[in-house]
């Protein structure tokens, strides 16, 4: 089986390289190269067996339980339950080495798409896209075969195996229990196929740079690809936040961790290069940011994989470094940006498009300070996340940048992005004068006055009291608060991100009621009807109206879940009745149970039934296991969720007679994840194929 | 859409245009304003280990970001803000100066004894830290047995090697590991055989997967009474 993991590699790479070759060779010879373009395709499709064939031979190795592949031995379930047969299939991407064959594999399938629509026409501009696809996978292969920590085809040392099953220190390898979580099972696969997809746009806006052709026909090949992948990088994000709340039990589920940022990055600079793609699309404008755009994005996707492999930077998710690794992923994050770069400044005046400003009032100056600001923010972030390895005399150079840090910034300037949104999509093109602006956002800032009054009852009522009680406790918990200056500063920018999420909110749901009737006058059609065309004949805009309703709904989640989180700990009598307060909760315990397992392990449960302003609404059980023979704990958290707050409990064990707990009130995160599931409807809705190009 | 804009002619172009590139400057400068007070607002840390933060005194009262051993028995999860000791990471014998650390937050389920800590926090002069933020690391499960005594060369050389902090790895006797808290927490047997074994004396955590049987590594010195007195205990392994 090894072997012919290997061998798969091996064919992989071969194919990848020689079919690089033979379209460039192709390309240089015009005409006459037509019949290299052709083997390239078969090459092409050879390089996705390659890699499919190692994938499945890594699949089948974890079911028929092939200890004799090391990536096997280290990353088998040793779970038992009905789910195990899906754990492992997670194997497969659970580990450094196969997450790194998984992802590449992704890649082949999306090259094997590409080639196999463009081999009807064998274009010039699909066969440059295939080159430069297949020149990754090839470069993404050595990655795997010449580095032994990233190769998933290593044998087990054979004093660990005998007669195929682990022994020694070897016969308790196997995936992190924490990762056996349905969430964890599809995290992995979802921000892979996300970042395989983004090689897409890259290659397509390479291959246009190549073969100087400026039309649009680039974007209309990669639009969809690019908006799915996007869709499933988010998809991916979203899953790992899930988790984090629900099994790492510290109550949060964003920490600016530098692999969590690596993440996001992609995803931010994915919004303006979308953007571009727009307006590309329908104005033949921005041409040079759609370009670059894309190789930012591509060189993002690999920053992650990069800050993993290489170790430069501390992180929970870091892997034992090792040198190729740092080298190669660095030299493509560097090359992707450079080709872009020299590529636009060669073919500079060729992309220059209808990059007219009539007025700032135009919808077009909207778009180009979305991309500046996710522009800008991506290198911000991007920079802040690898500081600590640089050297000290730049800014921040080898500093460690916490949450704090990043909170600081991120607040302040996505208030100035929901601006943005909320006013984007009510300009007209080129210029919009005041009355007709006016006209527009008249009823929605009603309809916003009113939405910003409960959230701003709320907050009175609620979170605003959460400030002073944090900030009382005093140390490292209250710098969160009190780093934004006097309390005005963090009440102004609640209160600006609240009224600024309800405008988007309000002013994006009046573009579709604008819509439905304009068609039920115009056409005469029903509602349902109007309603129906409006969402599904102009996709890709009502996908992106959604998303944007969606965002505004998150940030509002956001607000509360991450600047107003009351954070308690204390220290409880373990006698039934006694009760503990936090804000208008309050937890009664009830009693403990403590079992203790065949193998010495202890498990402890604490009872308490929760009230709210004397009301009950439910009871808690958190627990703590105690792992007898290493000596280690584990603090199982619980959450009880309402629409308006969650309440997180966690146990910390007992001394002489006295409970430690710690109680979190997490205010509007169902916000958060609401809006998520809304912005994957939308971002579905646009991805979704359609027979022909409709514009409302 | 309405497309019914006035006609304008270059000069308003451009005026639009500058406009354009002086608001971009105003959003940059801005932004750049921002990020400058992350660092006056005591948003940063620097990195430093347990050695150099207790050795340069230019860390007291500045936020550091530092990595350090947990020590084996100095804390107690169940104190609020909770308290424990941190040694540096080469320092395996326990003598170099330790850092204590004051952690005002929930303790990480993976935390315990010989966990890699890295806490970050204003450093003051008695070698405190004040931490709101914590990661951890696992204790480096596999360590290979490379350049390590086995069990019997170390018996036979028990009388010179006394006091002196050696590598040695061997085999765990079955039915000897118990709960911390005794003399002795398991006994080694020789790896390749034979009847020698040493009583191992550990307080910390045990890594995942130890059991009869398994090969480990252990870090320590030979005391007195002829039992070692181990401060890591990591499984054989090629990683």
């Amino acid at each position: 089986m090894l072997t012919f993991g290997q061998i798969g590699l091996g064919l992989a790479l071969a194919a990848t390289v020689l079919a690089a070759v033979l379209f460039l060779f192709g390309h240089l010879q015009k005409g006459a190269g037509k019949s290299l373009s052709r083997i390239g395709y078969y090459l092409t499709f050879a390089g996705v067996a390659g890699l499919t064939i190692s994938v499945v031979i890594i699949a089948v190795s974890f079911f028929t339980k092939d200890y004799s592949i090391y990536y096997v031995a280290t990353q088998h379930t040793t779970d038992a339950s009905s789910l195990s047969w899906l754990y492992k299939l997670a194997g497969v991407w659970a580990g450094r080495e196969g997450s790194l064959l998984f992802w590449t594999w992704l890649m082949s399938l999306f090259a094997g798409y590409v080639a196999w629509k463009s081999a009807a026409t064998e274009d010039e501009l699909g066969n440059m896209a295939l080159m430069i696809i297949n020149a990754i996978i090839a470069l993404f292969t050595v990655a795997m075969i010449f580095s032994e920590p990233n190769n998933p085809f290593v044998a087990t040392p054979a004093q660990f195996l005998s007669n195929g099953t682990l022994v020694g220190a070897a016969a308790q390898w196997g995936m992190s229990p924490l990762l056996q979580h349905w969430a964890m099972i599809l995290h992995p696969p979802t921000l892979f196929i996300g970042y395989a997809g983004l090689t897409v746009p890259f290659a397509f806006a390479m291959s246009t740079l190549i073969i100087n052709d400026s039309s649009d026909r680039w974007i209309k090949w990669a639009d969809r690809i690019t908006i799915f992948s996007w869709l499933f990088l988010g998809i991916g994000i979203g899953l790992g936040a899930i988790w984090a709340y629900v099994v790492l039990g510290w109550g949060g589920y964003w920490a600016w961790d530098p692999v969590e940022n690596a993440s996001i990055l992609p995803w931010f600079i994915g919004v303006a290069m979308i953007h571009s793609f727009t307006m590309y699309r329908r104005k033949g404008g921005f041409k040079r940011w759609a370009i670059m755009s894309t190789a930012i994005t591509f060189a993002m996707v690999v920053l992650g994989t990069f800050i993993t492999r290489s170790g430069i930077v501390q992180s929970v998710h870091a892997f034992a470094p090792d040198n190729l690794s740092l080298w190669l992923f660095l030299f493509i994050i560097v090359g992707s940006i450079v080709a872009g770069a020299v590529g636009l400044a060669v073919r500079w005046k060729e992309f220059a498009g209808n990059d007219a400003f009539e007025s700032l009032t135009g919808r077009e100056a909207a778009y180009y300070f979305n991309n500046v600001l996710m522009l800008v923010a991506s290198l911000v972030i991007a920079y802040m996340t690898v500081a600590s390895a640089l050297p000290k005399w730049l800014p921040f150079g080898g500093q460690s940048l916490g949450a704090v840090a990043y909170n600081l910034i991120a607040r302040p300037v996505g208030i100035l992005y929901l601006v943005l949104m909320a006013v984007c999509p009510v300009l007209s093109w080129a210029f919009t004068d005041g009355a007709t602006f006016w006209k527009r956002i008249k009823w929605p800032l009603v309809a916003t006055l009113v939405m910003f009054g409960l959230l701003v009852v709320e907050w009175i009522v609620n979170l605003r009291p959460v400030y002073a009680d944090m900030v009382a406790l005093g140390g490292e918990t209250a710098k969160g608060f009190t780093s934004f200056g006097p309390q005005v500063v963090y009440d102004i920018l609640t209160l600006l991100g609240f009224f600024f999420a309800s405008f988007v909110i309000c002013n994006t749901v009046a573009l579709f009621v604008r819509g439905v009737k304009a068609r039920m006058d115009g056409r005469g059609e029903g509602f349902g009807t109007a309603l129906g065309s409006v969402f599904f004949k102009a996709r890709s805009q009502s996908g992106g109206y959604l998303a944007h309703i969606a965002i505004g709904i998150i940030v509002i989640g956001l607000i509360g879940s991450s600047m107003y989180v009351r954070d308690m700990s204390s220290a409880v009598q373990a006698k039934v009745g006694t009760t503990m307060q936090v804000s208008d909760y309050t937890l009664t315990y009830m009693g403990n149970k403590e079992t203790t397992k065949s193998n010495g392990d202890v498990e402890e449960i604490v009872h308490f039934n929760v009230a709210k302003g004397g009301k009950e609404i439910g009871e808690v059980s958190p627990s703590m296991t105690t792992f007898a023979a290493q000596g280690q704990s584990r603090l199982n958290a619980v959450v009880l969720s309402g629409p308006l707050r969650d309440v997180f409990v966690v146990f910390q064990g007992t001394s002489n007679g006295t409970l430690s707990m710690d109680v979190k009130i997490n205010p509007l995160i169902w916000f958060v994840w609401i809006g998520f599931i809304l912005l994957l409807v939308g971002a579905g809705l646009s991805a979704w194929p359609k027979k022909k190009a409709i514009t409302a | 859409m309405k497309s019914a804009e006035p006609k304008r002619g270059n000069n308003m172009n451009k005026r639009a245009r500058n406009r354009l590139i002086g608001i971009t400057a105003i959003m940059l400068i801005a932004i750049v304003a921002i990020i400058a007070t992350v660092g006056l607002r005591g948003g940063t840390a620097s990195n430093v280990t347990v050695k150099q933060a207790t050795s340069d005194k230019k860390n007291i009262g500045k936020r550091i970001k530092v990595g350090g051993v947990v020590v084996t028995g100095s804390w107690d999860k169940k104190t609020n803000p909770m308290t424990f000791k941190i040694r540096d990471e080469a320092d395996s014998s326990g003598t170099g100066t330790q850092i204590t650390v004051i952690y005002s937050g929930t303790a990480p389920s993976t935390f315990g004894d010989g966990v890699t800590a890295i806490v970050t926090g204003e450093f003051d002069a008695n070698n405190t830290i004040k931490a709101g933020e914590m990661i951890t690391k696992c204790p480096s499960k596999y360590e290979s047995s490379t350049g390590s005594y086995t069990v019997k060369d170390l018996k036979a050389r028990a009388d010179t090697m006394k006091n002196i902090p050696v590598k040695v790895s061997g085999k765990v006797k079955a039915g000897t590991i118990v709960a911390p808290g005794g003399a002795v927490r398991f006994t080694v047997l020789n790896a390749t055989g034979g009847t020698d074994e040493i009583n191992i004396a550990f307080e910390g955590a045990l890594p995942n997967g130890m059991k009869d049987g398994s090969t480990v590594v252990l870090t320590g010195e030979l005391n007195d009474t002829g039992a070692f007195e181990a401060t890591n205990v990591a499984l054989e392994g090629a990683k």
